[in-house]
């Protein structure tokens, strides 16, 4: 099997990886970062949504040897110790969750939206976030969370 | 029984504990439960309707390098384990002979009756072996004639799926005086009929289903993890009924759990199969299902169709209503799923407004489907949808305005309480002023200029309303168990099972404000066979009601107790000792004693009075409620309808919604909206579609369409809070189940609105472009 080497949240590893290892499979059981979740067979829910050398990509469509040599962010990264990242905040403030399995990659997505676009519009969380699925909470509060979110984030 | 005003906990729009595990990916489902040395699991799944299995060749697959085990039908034959058992309410055929329960076996046996059941269990050292030792298991199927749709499953000639269910039907059913009803529809100006479709649909919980047995040879006791939202009634079908292990040696657990809406609430073949195979290899197995494998295998919900009849009179007033259904159970009964299109639609029909009779029947057959049990709201969003459907369509051919309609029929508060026509307790609310405040809040000022604005762009606007009448439901008993840790944490134990709800954080919240204790102090746990005695888990909307009910009836005994602590160390009689903000005192005294002062007292005898013992404030619990609630509401909602494609823009939406007492807005509103969310998707999107060799269509993300974050209109929720009810320690009345009750009925009411001037008074959901644009073409060439 080929080792890879990869940057995840900071901190460089190197694996060896199965031909048909997918990325979210090397995250959760090799890496045991399971934060990124599995909802779907087909790259449609967006609950593994990571950040692939800075720009997101739904790690179920992605072979873990494609990512050698990447910088990898993933939900477990976005705190700063103790301290929960602007938009992780602004999703508890908003009940912008209620299971919680999409909302790392629901997080994710946003945090990424809002650095593409510091004054992203309601229209544009919206269409932003079209690749990620929530059964639970119907986005409104998402969507109020990444607004709030944004504004925490713009300082 | 009086209502119950805590001084605090109630009213507060706490934020939830759990979000912080949950926002960092430190949550823990099942798919990051992992076992030491743990072996994985897949099933192989009939990829036919309806065949004979003539032989199924199992040995080039067990020759595969890291396959430990298969297991068949004819290997479960040899088990002697039971069937899955179904505990429908409704058992009885009307005539008094019993519904025909076919078994239900974990593994098909000799016959295959839908695509997706389990025909055998592949335990291997990894997930890809699994899947390879799949493709190397050769079955010989056998094609029978099928039947998927339940219209086509009840006429003469049909394909018979079960000898003992002669004509596919499992059940039939009636509810109201038929004769009533009949004069009533004798004596009206009108009767106005339509067939509607309730189309099926699935919960599609974010997180698949997924299992994890352990079985520890020494001791012949077994561990199951499980995505499951009824832990304690499930392990004892599990191991009493099924496997015969009996419940103490089933320790049943579930970890946190992705959503479930009622797809996670019955008993299915996998656990049940794992746990046998943990036994045969004396090693733990791990089962996760995926997507497209949830699509074939979880239970689908909804799928009637219904014949509705509504009589009024001249001037609108509502005489009778006549309800004959068909409801689809597939291929067999569910855990409870046969009672969902006979008892369970049949309590809300005809909703808030008064009738003269009511009348409702329902047929439930056999398919070639999987099968239907419980998704979130379980009958009454059938029935919401059958009465307000029939109000517009009546509207509609009669010339009147619909919701002037509900105003004139709608069951004045003075009317209450009151027995339904239906039997069910109407105790308490004020349906005309939550209708009135809903039209209110809906900016009807604003709706004329918004016409303007969409017909200027090509585009028809309609307005549709709603006014659902539901009842909760689900166990009537709930356990709370409060211990007082060691380190001065409380340790709070109930047998409701959140998957997403929030309890961790409402019933904390609660005895928190019960007691005057902080929140940070309480460890909750749930959904664990070993931390209550009894639990009713999820369904109904009995999280609070029951749930939130128990957690209060063990607070006020724990105060009790704390004040004979204080009575006894104050010398003074307990009856003196009153209890506020997390204090004991006596009335013009200045003996005050904190509740923390009295946990960390009652461990010593010597402070106790002689008829308590140590450990008394540690406290357990059951509540159980004698009548079921009910929850009301108002829906309205605006939608812009594109004629050239058929495209519909949900614009705007307002509910407002008496739940009697909110313990917290924020939740509340959460679990609305949510219900939309999944009502709009029922009603716009979202379809179970076998075609006719009995293949599932629509068997993916990609082709069943779940709401996206810009299929939502914002959504404005209040609440009418002046009417709390007595059948319960909070007042409160169920907030789950609401937002998909009234959300389809209003939904496809403004789309007909909108479309009134072609002349389209009913499309059956969902309302894809397709239907909407042939709706549109059908009726301007018909003229």
């Amino acid at each position: 099997m080929p080792a890879i080497t990869v940057r995840v949240n900071g901190l460089e590893v190197t694996k060896e990886v199965g031909a048909r290892t997918l990325l979210s499979t090397f995250i959760r059981e090799q890496l045991k970062l399971t934060g990124t979740h599995v909802g779907c067979d087909t790259s449609q829910c967006g609950a593994c949504v990571v950040t692939l050398d800075g720009k997101t990509v739904k790690s179920c469509a992605v072979f873990a040897w494609e990512a050698d040599g990447a910088d990898i962010g993933t939900i477990e990264g976005l705190a700063d110790g103790d301290k929960m990242h602007p938009m992780q905040e602004a999703f508890r403030e908003h009940h912008g969750l209620q299971c919680g399995f999409c909302t790392p990659g629901m997080v994710m997505t946003a945090v990424s939206l809002v650095e593409n676009n510091p004054d992203i519009d309601e229209d544009g969380i919206r269409h932003g976030l079209e690749g990620n699925i929530c059964r639970c909470t119907g986005y409104q509060n998402i969507i109020d969370a990444v607004k709030t979110g944004a504004k925490a984030m713009r300082g | 029984m009086a209502t119950y005003v805590a001084r605090n906990g109630i009213g507060e729009n706490q934020r939830r504990v759990e979000d912080v595990r949950f926002l960092t990916g430190h949550g823990k489902y099942i798919d990051d439960v992992n076992i030491e040395n743990q072996a994985y699991a897949m099933v192989l799944r009939s990829p036919e309707a309806h065949a004979d299995i003539k032989s199924i060749d199992v040995s080039e697959a067990a020759a595969l390098d890291g396959v430990l085990l298969i297991v068949t039908g004819d290997d479960w034959k040899s088990t002697g384990y039971d069937p899955i058992p179904t505990k429908s309410a409704v058992r009885t055929f009307i005539d008094g002979s019993d519904m025909k329960v076919p078994p239900h076996h974990a593994l098909a046996i000799d016959r295959v009756r839908y695509v997706g059941q389990p025909v055998a269990l592949v335990v291997a050292e990894t997930q890809d072996i699994c899947r390879d030792a799949m493709e190397l298991i050769e079955v010989d199927y056998e094609s029978l004639p099928s039947v998927t749709h339940q219209s086509e499953a009840i006429k003469e000639g049909a394909p018979q799926i079960w000898d003992i269910a002669p004509g596919n039907v499992c059940l039939d059913f009636e509810l109201g005086d038929e004769e009533v009803q009949k004069k009533a529809f004798a004596d009206a100006d009108h009767v106005i009929t339509l067939n509607m479709v309730n189309n099926r649909v699935t919960a599609t919980p974010m997180e698949p289903r997924g299992a994890v047995a352990d079985f520890d040879p020494e001791t012949g006791k077994f561990t199951l993890w499980n995505s499951s939202q009824n832990i304690h009634a499930n392990r004892d079908t599990i191991a009493d009924v099924v496997l015969k292990i009996g419940k103490e040696n089933l320790h049943h657990i579930a970890p946190d759990v992705g959503g479930g809406f009622g797809g996670k609430n019955g008993v299915y073949p996998e656990p049940i199969l794992i746990l046998h195979a943990a036994k045969e290899l004396k090693r733990a197995v791990k089962w996760i299902n995926d997507r497209s494998e949830s699509f074939l295998s979880d239970t689908h919900g909804r799928d009637q169709v219904s014949k509705v009849q509504i009589a009024l009179d001249n001037d609108g007033t509502f005489r009778g209503l006549r309800t004959e259904s068909v409801g689809n159970l597939g291929a067999f009964c569910g855990t409870v799923g046969s009672f969902t299109p006979t008892g369970g639609s049949s309590r809300t029909q005809g909703g808030p407004f008064k009738f003269d009779g009511i009348y409702y029947t329902a047929i439930a057959p056999f398919t070639n489907t999987c099968p239907l049990d419980p998704y979130r709201g379980a009958g009454r969003p059938e029935g919401s949808y059958h009465i307000d459907r029939i109000i517009d369509y009546a509207a509609a051919q009669l010339g009147m305005d619909p919701i002037e309609l509900r105003r004139k029929n709608l069951i004045p508060p003075e009317a209450l309480p009151m027995k339904s026509p239906m039997g069910l307790d109407i105790d308490c609310g004020n349906f005309p002023e939550v209708f009135e405040e809903t039209i209110r809040i809906s900016d009807r000022e604003g709706y004329a200029k918004r016409v303007e604005a969409s017909e200027a762009k090509g585009m028809k606007r309609g307005f549709g309303v709603c006014m659902y009448l539901e009842c909760t439901g689900g166990g009537p008993k709930e356990e709370a168990k409060v211990t007082f840790l060691d380190n001065g944490k409380v340790e709070l134990s109930v047998g409701t099972a959140s998957t997403g709800m929030g309890h961790e954080t409402v019933h904390a919240q609660l005895l928190a404000g019960h007691l005057g204790l902080a929140m940070e102090d309480i460890v909750f746990r749930q959904s664990d066979t070993d931390a209550t005695e009894i639990g009713g888990g999820h369904g109904g909307s009995r999280g609070l009601e029951v749930g939130g009910s128990a957690v209060t009836q063990t607070s006020r005994q724990i105060i009790e107790v704390g004040k004979k602590i204080a009575a006894h160390r104050f010398d003074v009689d307990a009856d003196k000792v009153e209890f506020e903000d997390g204090r004991f005192h006596v009335p013009g005294t200045n003996h005050t004693m904190t509740i923390r002062d009295a946990i960390d007292s009652q461990n010593d005898p010597d402070n106790l009075p002689d008829d308590l013992e140590p450990g008394c404030m540690n406290i357990s619990s059951v509540f159980e409620r004698g009548i079921i609630s009910i929850p009301n509401g108002g829906h309205a909602c605006e939608v812009e309808v594109d004629p050239e494609t058929g495209t519909i823009k949900v614009d705007g939406y307002w509910v407002v919604d008496d739940f009697g007492t909110i313990v917290n807005e924020m939740l509340a509103s959460g679990q609305v909206m949510g219900g939309i969310a999944q009502g709009l998707g029922q009603a716009l999107m979202e379809d179970i579609y076998y075609d006719e060799s009995g293949q599932l269509v629509t068997g993916s993300l990609m082709d069943y369409a779940l709401p996206r974050a810009d299929d939502m209109p914002r959504m404005v929720i209040a609440y009418y809070e002046d009417a709390p009810t007595e059948k319960n320690l909070l007042g409160v009345k169920g907030a789950g189940e609401a937002g998909c009750v009234g959300a389809p009925p209003a939904i496809v009411n403004a789309v007909c609105d909108a479309l009134k001037e072609y002349g389209v008074h009913h499309i059956d959901m969902p309302l894809t472009p397709e239907k909407v644009w042939k709706a549109i073409r059908d009726a301007k060439a018909t003229g």
